[in-house]
This record gives structure tokens, sequence and C-alpha cells, in this order.
């Protein structure tokens, strides 16, 4: 206690040279602490897109991820509705899950031949009512991504959702009046001149089996607006074709992405893999309450499939999202760059300031240690310095940082992160980032001591007739 | 020259101290032996680059001799480790030095606590000793001022308490009148004789100060870093 008092008395002796040092450590901290909360919100935000999207834990039959993408149709769990029911039922994870619904992956051939244009797509079939309620996921409050509602109804397989590229590509942007979407321009999806006696077989096949789909006695789907056909290779092998109205056009993140989506009801999709043989689902997605009961989750979905001999695996959204673990571990990454920087920074600082004050109070420390203080005492007096230079300094810094946080997060700056289709309001989350704060201000007090031990350890060694002699 | 005794507080046999500057070796005490009695106002003498500082900063066992033996308060001080002869100054030797050396962060009333504090003398202990000295040297109601509200010969009056609160076998003083006016100077030599007499301590100064030389009861005159004379004054030893 009096070795703090003696610090803090000293600390403002020179009182210009301290408030230096003390604005470099508090504007360190609040760099971190400022960058640190911008990270966890990002981390945040591009969770929760990945949720809203994927789920936090899909269950797949096993191997599917690994090797079964490219055939979905044949990767299918069997009876999915048991497994399904089997979850939903489940007492813990009843009370963990916030949706639990199927998924039916696929990928084919679009065509719009209106426009004598197609292009190969994946897509993938949800449960409209269920896809909505998981786009309402929003655990950390980072805000509205994307589109909340797809406009699909559970009882209306005819309408789809697509990406902005693939009606642009197909040239349907005149037909849906998008802003933003160039028309086709005329002539330029017509057959070139040298290829028009063999037009394209793509097309002409899927025209053909459009035709004969018809003609198989299957009802016409209804095609008010603008309307695609989808080809795509049944489970069996046999190829199919499917009508699909276009209800809404959503912008998705990825370009390429964008250029291949096809979102649809899941019976329709189904219709399209299975056609009339047993209907699968590629996987069953599971939407937690909370992303910290992924865990227990995930270790009771494997419990369960292995009471029922059940031959399934699980993935979770970072295995289902590889730019999660990417996104997340580029900004940690900057933010150890820049902790290091301000932390060298604060270090040469601190150690500037204590060398000075060893060099003016040497004739100080020769009349202490004359009269009686030890040399282990005289460096525990400086450490205390420069460690309370820290404190003081990364205190000031914590209240800064919450001071330009309530700034910015009461401002109307918004971003687009990564993954995600809409700019959102930029946030940073520095209430409740204790173990953030924790970090920075220990860091810092750290990092200050240690700053404090080379000229704390030149005070220590000092002759005391050669102090006392320092003018 | 005086005998190594009992009733001595420092006791030198044969001390030599010699500086190396640069390489070269430089002589500063040359082989000294005497003995300073208790409870006297002892003064050292001795013309500019004589050994006198020399000579207090190894009896205030702050430096060490080269050679020879230094026995301080029944003490061989060379024997002893760093944290050792810090712990042996904090409880035995009090210092007054010439430019008062007080700290400057603390109030007068904690540079004279600041020994006791050294020493974890309890807290209503302290208060009453510190309370007690700076009654004696007349600063009772200057407890709360900081050094530079302090004239010189306040600063020195709160130093001479500083160096007292602990009860020190001696006390050593290095020029304590040089940066005083010959009458804050010689109010601060009868403070100290008055102290050393209430107290019952033992003074050693090293000085050029006439006045002090006066009020000594031992003199002893250092001239190249020998011992040239010791005059034993008229109080009984």
């Amino acid at each position: 206690m009096l070795m703090l008092k003696i610090a803090a008395r000293n600390l403002f002796r020179n009182t210009r040279r301290s408030v230096t040092t003390l604005s470099t450590v508090a504007i360190g901290a609040a760099a971190i602490l400022v960058f640190g909360a911008y990270i966890t919100y990002i981390q945040y935000g591009v969770q929760t897109n990945a949720v809203q999207r994927t789920g936090h834990l899909q269950v797949f039959r096993n191997g599917y991820f690994a090797l079964g993408t490219a055939a979905p149709g044949t990767w299918g769990i069997d009876q999915y509705a048991t497994v399904l029911r089997l979850i939903r039922q489940d007492p813990t994870l009843q009370s963990l899950a916030a949706v639990v619904t199927p998924i039916q992956s696929l990928a084919g051939i679009a065509g719009n031949f209106e426009n004598n244009t197609s292009k190969t797509f994946f897509g993938v079939g949800f449960v409209p009512s269920e896809r909505d309620r998981m786009k309402q996921w929003n655990e950390y409050g980072t805000g509205s991504q994307g589109l909340k509602r797809s406009g699909l109804k559970d009882d209306d397989l005819a309408e789809g959702i697509t990406g902005i590229g693939l009606v642009r590509i197909l040239g349907l942007c005149e037909r849906l009046h998008l802003d933003d979407c160039p028309a086709t321009p005329p002539g330029a999806s017509e057959p070139a001149e040298a290829t028009s006696g063999d037009a394209s077989p793509t097309l002409i096949n899927v025209e053909e089996l459009a035709s004969r789909d018809k003609s198989d006695g299957e009802p016409p789907t209804p095609t008010a607006g603008a309307t695609i056909d989808l080809l795509a290779a049944t489970a069996g092998g046999a190829p199919n074709v499917v009508t699909l109205r276009i209800a809404k056009v959503e912008l998705q993140p990825l370009k390429e992405l964008d250029d291949n989506y096809v979102g649809m009801n899941i019976g329709l999709a189904q219709n399209l893999i299975y056609g009339r043989s047993e209907h699968k689902a590629t996987g069953i997605v599971v939407q937690l309450h909370r992303t910290e009961d992924l865990g227990v989750a995930r270790a009771r979905l494997a419990s369960l499939f292995k009471e029922h001999a059940l031959d399934l695996e699980v993935r979770d959204f970072t295995d289902l999202n590889p730019q999660y673990n990417q996104i997340i571990d580029l900004f940690a990454s900057i933010f150890s760059f820049i902790t290091a920087t301000i932390s060298i920074v604060v270090l040469f600082t601190v150690t500037n300031a204590m060398s000075m004050s060893v060099i003016e109070r040497t004739g100080e420390i020769g009349t202490t240690r004359a009269m009686g203080i030890r040399r282990g005492g005289i460096r525990k007096q400086f450490l205390v310095e420069g460690s309370l230079l820290g404190a003081i300094g990364a205190s000031v810094g914590v209240m800064l940082a919450q001071v330009v946080a309530y700034a910015v997060n009461h401002s109307p700056i918004t971003w687009t992160p990564p993954g995600a289709g809409a700019p959102i309001p930029l946030r940073l989350y520095m209430n409740g980032a204790y173990a953030l704060i924790a970090f920075t201000w220990i860091g810092l007090l750290v990092v200050s001591a240690l700053a404090a031990l080379i000229p704390a350890n030149r005070a220590a060694r000092m002759q005391v007739v050669d102090a006392l002699r320092h003018v | 020259m005086t005998n190594l005794s009992n009733h001595s507080v420092v006791a030198l046999a044969d001390v030599v101290k010699t500086y190396k500057v640069g390489d070269v070796p430089v002589p500063a005490l040359k082989g000294i032996t005497f003995s300073i009695p208790r409870q006297r106002f002892t003064v050292i003498v001795g013309p500019s680059g004589s050994g006198k500082t020399t000579l207090l900063n190894l009896i205030g066992c702050i430096d060490k001799p080269t050679t020879g033996q230094l026995t301080v308060a029944g003490q061989d001080v060379a024997t002893l480790s760093d944290n050792a002869i810090s712990d042996f100054r904090a409880q035995r030797v009090g210092f007054i030095f010439q430019n008062f050396s007080l700290i400057p962060v603390f109030s007068a009333y904690e540079n004279v606590e600041y020994p006791l504090l050294l020493l974890g003398v309890e807290a209503g202990e302290r208060r009453r000793r510190t309370t007690r000295m700076l009654k004696a040297v007349g600063l009772a109601d200057r407890g709360a001022q900081r050094p530079n509200q302090l004239s010189g010969g306040q600063k020195q009056r709160v130093a001479i308490a500083r160096a007292l609160v602990k009860d020190p076998d001696f006390v050593l003083a290095d020029e304590p009148t040089a940066n005083l006016d010959s009458e804050t100077g010689a109010a601060i030599i009868q403070l100290m004789r008055r102290m050393q007499e209430e107290y019952a301590t033992t003074f050693v100064f090293s000085t050029h100060d006439r006045q002090l030389m006066s009020h000594a009861d031992e003199t002893f005159t250092i001239r190249d870093g020998l011992l040239v004379e010791h005059v034993s004054g008229a109080r009984p030893c």
C-alpha cells in the first residue's frame, strides 16, 4: 500500500511526461478494445448469417459430406421422416432446438426456353415456413441480414427463389422488372450463325424432355409470371424436368452462388430427384436457440443415432461454411498484429518514461538505499510505478473505448459483412465483452511492468555512494 | 590515536580504501585505525579530498573498505550481505545529508515516519514517535507540508528528526550546515547538540564549519587519507 502511494505520487512529479505516457497506454488500450469489439461483432454477424442459412448442425447419411455432394439423390437419408421425428421428439434436443427441418440438395440445368438460354444450377429444397423461421435467428442481435421471408408457401410446390445472377443469365430481368439487372442484348442469346444449323444439344434435350414430361400426363405447372425449367438426373440416373415459377429473386452473397442458386419447396426438389419413388432428404437441419448448446446437441444426436443404429453423420455450421473459420482466423491474425504493435509501442513508451524517472531520482535512490531499503525494494518500487502507469492508462482506455462504442452504436453507419447479401448497421460489441476487457487490461499492465523492469533493475543495481554523489 | 574499546560505536583497524579511476588505483584512505566513542559529538575534519566523506561512507556502511577491519555497533560489516547490510543501516544508522535529501513526494510528517515504516513499526507507535520527534525539532505544526514548502533550516530539522526517529546507534552527518546560512547553521548545531544529549545518541560529522568544530567532544583530523590528529574535548567519554 505504501509503495502504491509512493508510486502514485511519483507518477505526477513530471505531469507532462506521465500524461503523455498514460495517453499512449490509454489510446493503445482503446484501439485494442474497439478493434476487438468490432471483431466480436463480425464473428457474431458471420455466425448469424451462417446459422440462418444452414442451421447449427446438419445430419447427413454417413459419407455424404465427403463423397456424396455430386450425387445428392443417391445419398439421401432413408425414411428421413422417422429420423426427423426421432430428433424432434427427443427431450434433450427438443429444449435446445429452435428448428428441425429437412433439406434436399440438387444440381442440374435451368432453362428459359422463351429466350433460348440455359444454365447449370445448384439448388436446395426446403420447407418454406421452417426456412422462414430459421431466418429469424438472431441470438446476438446483429440485425437483419438479407430477406427474412422466402415468400413461398408450404403447400405450393410450383414456386421458387433464384439468385439475381441466374435470372440475368437466363434473360428474365425485363420480365421480372428487376432494378440493376440488365436485359439481355437482342441476339446475344441466339445461336451463332456457324452453329445455327445444329442448335445447342442441351436446349434441344431440355425442350424434348420438357414436352415428354408434359406428355406423360402430369398436370402442367402454373406459369403466371416468369418460369424456368429445371432438368436434373433422378436418383436412378434418368433425366427429369420440372417447371418453377420464380416467386422471388434474392441477391446471394457470392457471385458464383448468385449465378447458380435456385431455392424451392422441398416437395418440388424431391419430385425432381426421386420422381415417383420413395422421397428422401439430403440432410436434416438443426438450428439451436443458442450456439453455446452446439456441443451438447451434437453429442446427443450422435448418441441418438448410435442407439437406433442409424448410419448418419453430423456436421456443424463451421464445416458447412468453411469461410466462417477463414474469416474468423483472418480477423484474429489482424487483431494479434495490432495488439502486438500496440504492445511494443506501450513497452517502449513506458520504458522511456521509467528510465527518465530513474535518472531524475538517482539521488533519491541513494538516500532511500542509505536509509535501509534493499535493492529489491527499489526494484519493486519502479515496477509498481510502471504497473500503475499501465493500470491507469488501461483503465482510461477502457472508458475511452466505451465512449467510442457508444458513439458508433448510435450512428447510422452500415456495412456488408462477408457472406451477407445486404448491408447491416455497424456495431461494436463492447457490452459484456468482459474477457476482451480483462485481456486488454491485464495485458497492458503486464507489458507496462515488463517495460519498467530494465529501468527498475538499473535503479536497483546502483551503488549507494554513486547514487548519493549524483547531482 | 584511540584504541578499539567496548565503549566504541565504530572501530576501524588499518582500513584502506582505494578507488579505481579507469585502470588507475586512487587511494582515498591509506590505513586508518581509530574508534568513535558512544554518546559523543564527534567531528571529522580535514581539507577537501582528504578522505572525510570516504570515511563517513565506510562508517555509515554504504561502502566497504578495500582492506582492514571495520566494526560498526559491534558488527563486522565487511562480512554482511547486501540485504543484511541494508537492514543493518535501517535499524542502526541515521543519516543527515548536506543537501537534506528529503523525499519530495512525502510531507514532513511522512519523511520522518518513513524509517519506521521500513522497520515495520506498528501504526500507533509510529504516529506517537513521529509526532514527538517533529515536536522535538520544532516542526509540530509543519507536518503536512512538503519539502518544497519548507526553508533550508526547516528541511534540515526534518532530516534530523528522520535520522533520530528510529533511535539509531549513531547518526552520521555529512557537512550538515554547508547549505545553510550561518545563523540557521548555528541553530541547527544547537538543535543537534540538544538532541544528542536528550536522546543520548552518538553524532558523527564531517565538516569545515568552525562553529560545529567548537561543539565537538571528539575531533579527528584526516589529511591525505591518514588520521593525523585526535583531540578529545572537555566532555567526559
